[in-house]
């Protein structure tokens, strides 16, 4: 991770100047003190590019004088409406700008302490990589930025931040590696034994094999995981930060590869399909925030880890099996699998922990791309104010969420000939009744589900999100803990 | 529309329904409910045949969704009754406003009789209260913009071709609605692009319908505009053969428009109203337009077509342009639009997208009132972008499946809409139901036009809000 460290304004002499500039702001501070130490540079820069601070904008000045060997800056939009979210947006981009430098300081003089620590959060958010598996990498090819210093003017308050905020992004980075991981390294067990060392951060963590899953009859997740070699795990973690309370509860999908089963998926694309377990890899990142930062809540994450393959011994579409609940369920179509090992672990998390709330996430459905494509994740509940909480905690992450509708027209498409419900409906709708499955599965608790399909994974750099794996979720869940839930 | 007569007390040559609620069986019918397990649960039967007359126990509810259980038990008898004397008016035209909805088909076609074919043409209301009458009308303009839109939906576009569907026009013109109507000639000479391009494969010209709806108040109008595609080939970028012939119903959302001024003007609206139908067939022919044309639309705006299938925005993006002209206080377009919208909601809701949060908050409430629902969507930054194109201001559409298609369409057309209040009702899913049941008919639904009525009743009639 790029290591940050926080300093008093003072205009660097050497390495590179990064600036934070607000749409139609007048030179000042260290941006002044450069411009005037440059002869005019930043500023005649500035005109140059047509860089005006509007938001999304950046430029870079290569060797413009004083010992600097780069400025670049990035734009706010507003004075009045810059948010925390938008210095983390523009901090990203000036990270992504300062990969060639050794030795780089941002100027966050003239924002708070707690946008410094933004400041960082953006800067370290975008710098993730993951280079595990690359043996020929020349060194020019590799980021120089290993240190990030922030000026501001509020040092204490500005570190007391980052420390919150560190272990925010230490768990990011845990489910970026989770999610990155190739599916013939992460399966199950592997993934259950990664998580096993969060233990360090306080977190107590208990793991479940094929043999417990099967003594407490978890027929509908062991259904998915009969057709591949790997075994299957259910981890959950508790972390214990509150009072005597309910735990708040977090649920995850985690197959660590999806094939489909026997209603095999086609080739094209399947690869991404390691992906399919990022709603676990998310859970096990909260988790790993909520310790890191020591939040005064009770939480418990569950993740169900399943590979789903198809094999003689793979469960077949038409099979019936019988969920954790109780309730049956008919197997129409294999590669509908996630809903039913999500079935199982709800139910457990209710019977286990009573939560306050579940929330659980998925990428659950091809639908919910059709339906909202990559900037929202679907967002089904049964509560309304559970849903304005996470809707505004999502907004304020930058990990946006848009609400969509359940109700009884669709609940009843999921009827089945011979059980108590199918796992599959028609096309039409299809996100709403995935959602419909699992709400047979929670049991009167304040609940909401979040289709991440679409979010999961990026195909482009973002601003504070290299290309590949998101951790969608983790800050947004956080954000709902912090602002809400701490005693 | 069934013929609604009023007489104070139960004819005897027709079925009568009885809604009752639980413990308010009449006890000459006791025996049978008892027998029949009917408890007047609501929206449960018990069909009754006695001596004295046959009679349909119905378990009042929801009334419209009463009336309309009700008649789909009956739908062979010619004629029925509805014993409303214990109800409010209010509701007994509800239940009446039911029977219609569900007993209505669509038979102008056969030159043979059907032997399944609804039979039923009359209904007779009959209650002691003199207000029935006054709510009847009131609710009975919607159900006739209703019935007149799915008659429209469901005709065939060898008949229902853009010059039919003018023709079909003359009942709101006989219902003092204007029309004005601009042909391909005409639509050339002004520059709309879009719609001229769509239609210029057919050997059916297009053709813009405007309808004015003159109201009472002195305020600005609201808009309807609706996508009237006749028939939907998909042009060069055909669509497959299976059910290709739903495609005749890709003009759902012209026909909710005038169905729903239909209504207005029936039930004298104070609120002025006018409704832009943009009218085409996308036929694949020789003068087809192609997959990479780029089209100087009305706005002044060039769009690069991607797939000539995603025709509908390019006709309402024009049309949108044109009725943005006029100031209106809103406008609501209507439209069949995208495959994209089924997927996301299904067939239950249709997806409104907008630009003015509390449009579509009294639209979803209109819509739920009246049994059409509504379901807010976003039209978020990235479906703006992903409609960049290299080399004119805006793609129409983004190439390649699982696009969110509904978002970007939407995003299209916002281009057009400029400052006005808008909202974009993709209906898709809605404008036809595969099966009938006991609540609806099989085939088109109307979709939209009660939900319009609604809206403009419940925001734009009151002389102290305009």
């Amino acid at each position: 991770m790029l290591e940050i460290t926080f300093a008093d304004p003072a205009l660097p002499t050497s390495g590179a100047l990064a600036l934070l500039v607000a749409e139609g702001a007048g030179t000042s501070g260290l941006w002044g003190a450069a411009d005037e130490a440059t002869g005019g540079a930043v500023t005649r820069a500035f005109a140059a590019a047509e860089f005006t601070g509007k938001d999304g904008q950046s430029v870079t000045i290569l060797a413009p004088g004083a010992g600097l060997t780069r400025i670049v800056a990035a734009g706010l939009g507003k004075e009045a409406e810059i948010t925390d979210r938008k210095i983390e947006e523009a901090a990203g981009t000036l990270a992504a700008a300062l990969t060639r430098e050794k030795v780089a300081a941002l100027a966050a003089d003239g924002h708070a302490g707690g946008k410094a620590a933004a400041a960082a959060m953006g800067a370290v958010l975008r710098s993730y990589r993951f280079d595990t598996y690359r043996t020929k990498q020349k060194p020019e090819d590799l980021p120089k930025l290993a240190a990030l210093t922030i000026l501001t003017g509020e040092r204490k308050a500005a570190e007391a931040e980052w420390a919150k905020l560190k272990a925010v992004a230490d768990g990011v980075f845990f489910t970026r590696d989770l999610v990155s991981e190739p599916a013939n390294i992460l399966y199950p067990a592997e993934m259950a034994s990664r998580i096993e060392k969060l233990a360090g951060l306080g977190l107590k963590i208990e793991v479940f094999g094929q043999a417990e899953l099967e003594a407490l009859g978890f027929g509908s997740l062991l259904g998915v995981s009969m057709g591949s070699a790997q075994p299957p795990r259910m981890v959950v973690m508790q972390w214990q930060g509150g009072g005597a309370e309910k735990p708040v509860a977090f649920i995850g999908k985690g197959v660590t590869f999806d094939t489909g089963g026997i209603s095999i998926k086609p080739a094209g694309g399947m690869e991404d399909m390691k992906w399919d377990m990022a709603g676990a890899g998310a859970v096990v990142g909260l988790m790993a925030a909520l310790a890191g930062r020591k939040a005064k809540v009770n939480a418990v994450g569950l993740v169900g880890l399943v590979e789903n393959m198809p094999s003689g011994t793979a469960q077949r579409p038409g099979d019936v099996v019988k969920s954790y609940s109780g309730q049956t369920i008919e197997v129409l179509n294999t590669d509908a699998e996630g809903r039913l090992v999500l079935a199982d672990v709800l139910w457990y998390a209710q019977q286990k922990f009573d939560p306050r709330f579940m929330v659980d996430m998925a990428t659950l459905t091809g639908a919910i791309i059709v339906a909202l494509g990559h900037e929202h994740a679907g967002m089904f509940t049964n509560d309304d104010d559970l849903a304005q909480k996470l809707l505004a905690a999502g907004t304020a992450s930058g990990e946006k969420l848009w609400r969509m509708p359940m109700g009884r027209e669709y609940d009843k498409q999921l009827k089945s000939d011979i059980a108590d419900m199918k796992n599959i409906t028609g096309r039409p709708g299809s996100s709403i009744t995935a959602a419909a499955f699992l709400a047979r599965f929670v049991n009167e608790k304040p609940w909401a589900h979040l289709d991440i399909a679409g979010t999961a994974w990026s195909s482009k750099d973002s601003a504070t999100i290299p290309k590949g794996a998101t951790a969608f979720g983790v800050r947004l869940l956080d954000r709902l803990v912090a602002e809400h839930f701490e005693s | 529309m069934l013929k609604i007569t009023f007489p104070p007390s139960p004819p005897r040559d027709a079925p009568l329904i009885i809604p009752v609620r639980p413990g308010q069986i009449p006890a000459q019918f006791q025996p049978a409910a008892t027998a029949g397990a009917f408890t007047a649960a609501p929206e449960t039967t018990c069909e009754i045949f006695a001596a004295t007359g046959h009679t349909l126990l119905v378990g009042l509810g929801n009334p419209e969704a009463t009336g309309a259980l009700a008649a789909s038990r009956l739908l062979r008898s010619p004629r029925i009754a509805i014993d409303a004397r214990h109800l409010s008016p209010t509701d007994a035209a509800a239940l009446a406003a039911g029977a219609c909805l569900r007993a209505w088909h669509y038979d102008r076609l056969r030159t043979q009789p059907d032997e399944d074919a609804p039979l039923l043409a009359g209904l007779d209301l009959v209650s002691d209260n003199p207000k029935t009458r006054a709510a009847w009308a009131d609710i009975s303009a919607g159900i006739e913009g209703a019935l007149f839109a799915r008659d429209l939906v469901t005709e065939p576009a060898n008949m229902l071709t853009p010059a039919g569907f003018i023709a079909r026009l003359e009942r709101l013109v006989e219902a003092s609605i204007s029309l004005e109507v601009l042909d391909a000639a005409a639509l050339r000479a002004a520059g709309f692009g879009g719609l001229v391009a769509v239609g210029q494969g057919s050997v059916h010209p297009p053709c813009l319908a405007v309808l004015r709806w003159a109201g009472t108040h002195s305020a600005p109008p609201v808009g309807f505009v609706g996508k009237g595609i006749t028939f939907d080939t998909g042009g060069i970028s055909i669509k497959p053969a299976d059910g290709m012939w739903e495609m005749r119903a890709d003009m759902a959302g012209a026909a909710a428009c005038a169905g729903a001024i239909l209504a207005l003007a029936l039930r004298r609206s104070p609120a002025p109203v006018f409704a832009v139908l943009a009218l085409a067939e996308n036929a694949t022919g020789a003068r087809s337009y192609r997959p990479g044309d780029v089209l100087t639309m009305l706005s002044g705006t060039t769009v690069q077509v991607v797939d000539t299938d995603a025709e509908g925005r390019l006709v309402l993006a024009d049309a949108l342009a044109y009725a943005a002209r006029e100031n209106p206080q809103a406008m609501i377009d209507l439209a069949t639009l995208t495959g994209s919208i089924v997927t996301a909601l299904g067939h239950e809701m249709a997806g409104c997208f907008d630009n003015d949060p509390a449009l579509a908050a009294s639209a979803a409430s209109a819509g739920a009132m009246v049994g059409e629902f509504l379901w807010r969507m976003p039209i978020g930054q990235s479906h703006r972008r992903a409609l960049d194109s290299d080399i004119a201001d805006i793609k129409h559409c983004v190439d390649g499946r699982g696009q969110p298609d509904a978002c970007q369409a939407a995003a299209f057309l916002r281009e057009f809409v400029g400052e006005t209040p808008w909202l974009h009702l993709d209906i898709a899913g809605m404008e036809s139901r595969a099966e009938a049941d006991d609540l609806h008919a099989k085939g088109a639904t109307g979709f939209g036009v009660r939900l319009l009525d609604r809206l403009i009743a419940d925001r734009f009639e009151d002389p102290h809000r305009v």
